[in-house]
């Protein structure tokens, strides 16, 4: 069940992992995510759909903490993860806006963009898309951006080694003052969507943010993802996890996201040192 | 009737100190010689009279099965009990009797009546120990012949799992869909183990398996596969999909870090194992004092969760213990306090304070006081003193209770009672021709017991439905 059916590195810390799941392919919408599970000991975590290649889901992933880089460590081609579930999440209901932006810097914002990059190509949409990394070294393989779905494609990079220099929220001012922007989704680091939010507050046009949580179940029983949405309590999982981003209390998601850091690193380190 | 013991056997209990940090279950339950001295107290009402039985929503046909016992049948015994309940050994363990049989046992109004949980569960446990109940089983499915029809269950708690076993016998092909990656529904995720071992559950679970029942997990309904999608494909719907969502308080702060919900904090460590991390991945996060809010089952259960994570947990309560006996079982409030759990009554929680960083600290508490009035559940009205106490904590466990999950259906064209449960008929039958409920989806928080019975029901309902829509009855 579940078997790998592809790992490839994106750059040195993200990379590709694509598993056999048909019952999530089946029905799954741009916007809605799953949640994997690596072993009976492992946990639920949350992940951004990259591709749907008939059965088989693609997820862009970060080593960063236990699971991550256990999965990308010990799990190889032909390897199985002990679940997989979904779709779960709201789909985007999405239109015909006009031009529309997608920016991300970070992986599941990557991943999102191709799946939302070629649904709103298909509305009649003119999608322009802004992936930003931190260097050259770390801009993924062409077949993985966004590039191949879009009407006009930016790479930035904050130190400038590639593409236009800066974070996409720096190239989206400038493409706000000079185009007719009707709509903007954005996905990544949780703090830069906070300034995204901030920068586009009094734009006349749609800005939606997917908001990563800390879930469990992913079906709205146990509210670990938790958001503070428009003034009352959204579940993450059941609402979103895309959400108006200037309707998101984000100082209250990125308190929440902080509240596992010190065990997290005890998990990880352990798997390090074993 | 003088010859009538008054006082009931106690079971065996694991010691006070052995209970602080260890999952391990509590009771232990009967040995053979005094489940039969214990059954030997019933007075053996005749079933056409017996309250325990009627009071029993499975009507498990209780001086039935006593006799048995104090004849040394158990065999028998466990084969009177599954007539009526597939599960006896999570009934005996979960139940709140007191509010069931052993609430009118006739024995009580004398005495201690007949400890009928304990009974139910020594006979599940022999018979599960000793082979029978698959043995019960593979007889009770093998005087059907044929398939009559194929059936699709949504969610593997006790709804589902009640209404697919009792399906099975009936004759039909039944597929379980359940969300998580492991079946039991609130059995896995809400019951702590040192109130159901996950030996004792997994056992169950295995056994409707068994019986021919195939189980898909990671199978969201409404996400992964539609309801008109098992409505085209079986030719009728069991939906047992639970209560849903926790209830949060509408006050500041409850977005602090390290406030819990129950649902969360149970999860994580009765479905997650969050109590072995970093040996199991998923981490909870734990401070000195945990305040639990609410006087409910579920409180009972995170707050001795929490004294086993180490933590030092103050269950707090708006209403007084008379009033907490009637929403939390007996057993689990009496261990709470035993396990050195402390209480506080008549608190209603006003705002939670965070320190710099985002977690929780206090808890601000409005003096509550009881009205001469009761409410529509029987329990004393309370109003606001004006004064106000402030308790340090730094985790906070919300058990205020539950709501319907009603956005995995919003789609389904099912339609939905004013409180979020599923709208149900007289025969379980939702407005969807051919798609029943049962459990907590249509009785918001109800117990496992009740679920159990609606799932047995709508199995009967659902036979018939089939029959009569393919001409056959």
């Amino acid at each position: 069940m579940f078997r790998v059916t592809m790992k490839e590195d994106l750059n040195e810390q993200d990379y590709y992992l694509e598993v056999e799941a048909p019952h999530v392919s089946r029905h799954w919408r741009p916007g809605q995510f799953v949640i994997i599970v690596t072993h009976e000991r492992g946990e639920r975590v949350p992940m951004s759909v990259a591709t749907i290649n008939g059965g088989r889901v693609g997820m862009f992933i970060k080593k960063l903490g236990k699971t991550s880089v256990e999965l990308y460590r010990d799990f190889k081609v032909g390897s199985s993860l002990y679940a997989v579930a979904g779709p779960l999440g709201r789909p985007l209901k999405l239109e015909s806006y006009g031009t529309v932006v997608l920016a991300s810097d970070a992986v599941c914002g990557h991943a999102e963009q191709l799946g939302l990059a070629q649904e709103l190509a298909k509305l009649g949409n003119k999608v322009i898309s802004i992936q930003t990394f931190k260097t050259e070294k770390e801009v993924y393989p062409e077949k993985y951006l966004a590039k191949k779905y879009v009407d006009e494609h930016f790479i930035t990079t904050l130190d400038g080694t590639a593409g236009y220099k800066g974070h996409y929220i720096d190239l989206l001012r400038e493409l706000l003052a000079r185009r007719e922007v009707k709509a903007v989704f954005a996905g990544g680091v949780l703090a830069n969507l906070k300034k995204l939010a901030e920068a586009t507050a009094g734009l006349n046009a749609r800005v939606y943010a997917l908001v990563r949580t800390i879930m469990v179940d992913g079906t709205g029983m146990c509210g670990s993802c938790r958001v503070r949405y428009n003034g009352v309590i959204a579940y993450a999982c059941r609402d979103g996890p895309w959400f108006d981003a200037r309707l998101v209390d984000w100082d209250d998601v990125l308190r929440r996201d902080a509240r596992f850091k010190k065990v997290e690193k005890i998990a990880l380190d352990k798997y390090l040192a074993r | 009737m003088s010859r009538v013991v008054k006082k009931r056997f106690t079971p065996k209990v694991l010691p006070v100190s052995e209970r602080l940090r260890s999952f391990g279950e509590v009771v232990l339950g009967y040995d053979y010689e005094t489940s039969v001295r214990e059954a030997s107290r019933c007075l053996r009402c005749p079933l056409w009279f017996a309250p325990c039985s009627k009071a029993c929503p499975l009507r498990v046909k209780v001086p039935a099965f006593l006799e048995y016992i104090v004849k040394g049948d158990l065999e028998a015994a466990a084969r009177k009990v599954y007539e009526d309940n597939l599960f006896p050994s999570i009934t005996g363990r979960v139940c709140p009797q007191e509010w069931f049989c052993e609430g009118s046992c006739v024995v009580s109004k004398i005495g201690e009546s007949v400890s009928v949980g304990l009974l139910e569960r020594y006979v599940g446990d022999y018979a599960r120990e000793n082979g029978l109940d698959e043995k019960i089983l593979a007889e009770m499915v093998s005087k059907n012949s044929g398939v009559k029809g194929r059936v699709a269950v949504v969610g593997s708690g006790p709804a589902g799992l009640s209404a697919a076993g009792w399906l099975r016998l009936r004759g039909y092909e039944v597929v379980v869909y359940e969300a998580l990656h492991r079946p039991g529904g609130v059995l896995a995720y809400g019951i702590p183990e040192f109130r159901l071992p996950r030996g004792v559950l997994d056992h169950e679970i295995k056994k409707v398996e068994n019986l021919g029942v195939e189980i898909r997990l990671n199978h969201v309904v409404g996400k992964t596969v539609l309801l008109s999608e098992l409505l085209s494909e079986y030719d009728a719907v069991f939906i047992g999909s639970g209560a849903g969502t926790p209830k949060l308080l509408d006050i500041p702060g409850v977005d602090l870090n390290n406030v819990y919900t129950a649902n969360e904090f149970l999860t994580r460590v009765n479905l997650m194992r969050a109590h072995l991390f970093p040996e199991w991945d998923t981490p909870i996060s734990v401070g000195k004092t945990t305040l639990i809010i609410g006087g409910g089952n579920t409180a009972m259960d995170a707050a001795r969760v929490a004294l086993r994570l180490g933590s030092k947990p103050v269950v707090v309560y708006r209403r007084d213990r008379e009033d907490m006996l009637k929403t939390a079982r007996r057993d689990e409030v009496l261990h709470a306090e035993e396990e050195g759990v402390e209480f506080r009554y008549y608190l209603q929680p006003i705002e939670f304070l965070g320190d710099e960083n985002g977690f929780v600290k206090a808890v601000r508490f409005e003096v509550m006081e009881p009205l001469n009035e009761l409410d529509e559940r029987g329990k004393k009205k309370i109003v606001g003193t004006g004064r106000y106490v402030e308790i340090p904590a730094d985790t906070v466990v919300i058990a205020i209770g539950l709501e319907p999950n009603r956005l995995l259906m919003e789609e389904s064209g099912l339609r939905f009672n004013e409180d979020g449960t599923i709208a149900v008929d007289d025969h379980l039958m939702t407005s969807l021709p051919g798609v029943f409920a049962g459990g907590d989806a249509i009785r918001g928080e109800s117990t496992v017991v009740e679920a159990m019975a609606d799932g047995k029901r709508a199995a009967e309902e659902i036979d018939l439905y089939v029959r009569r829509k393919k001409g056959l009855a």
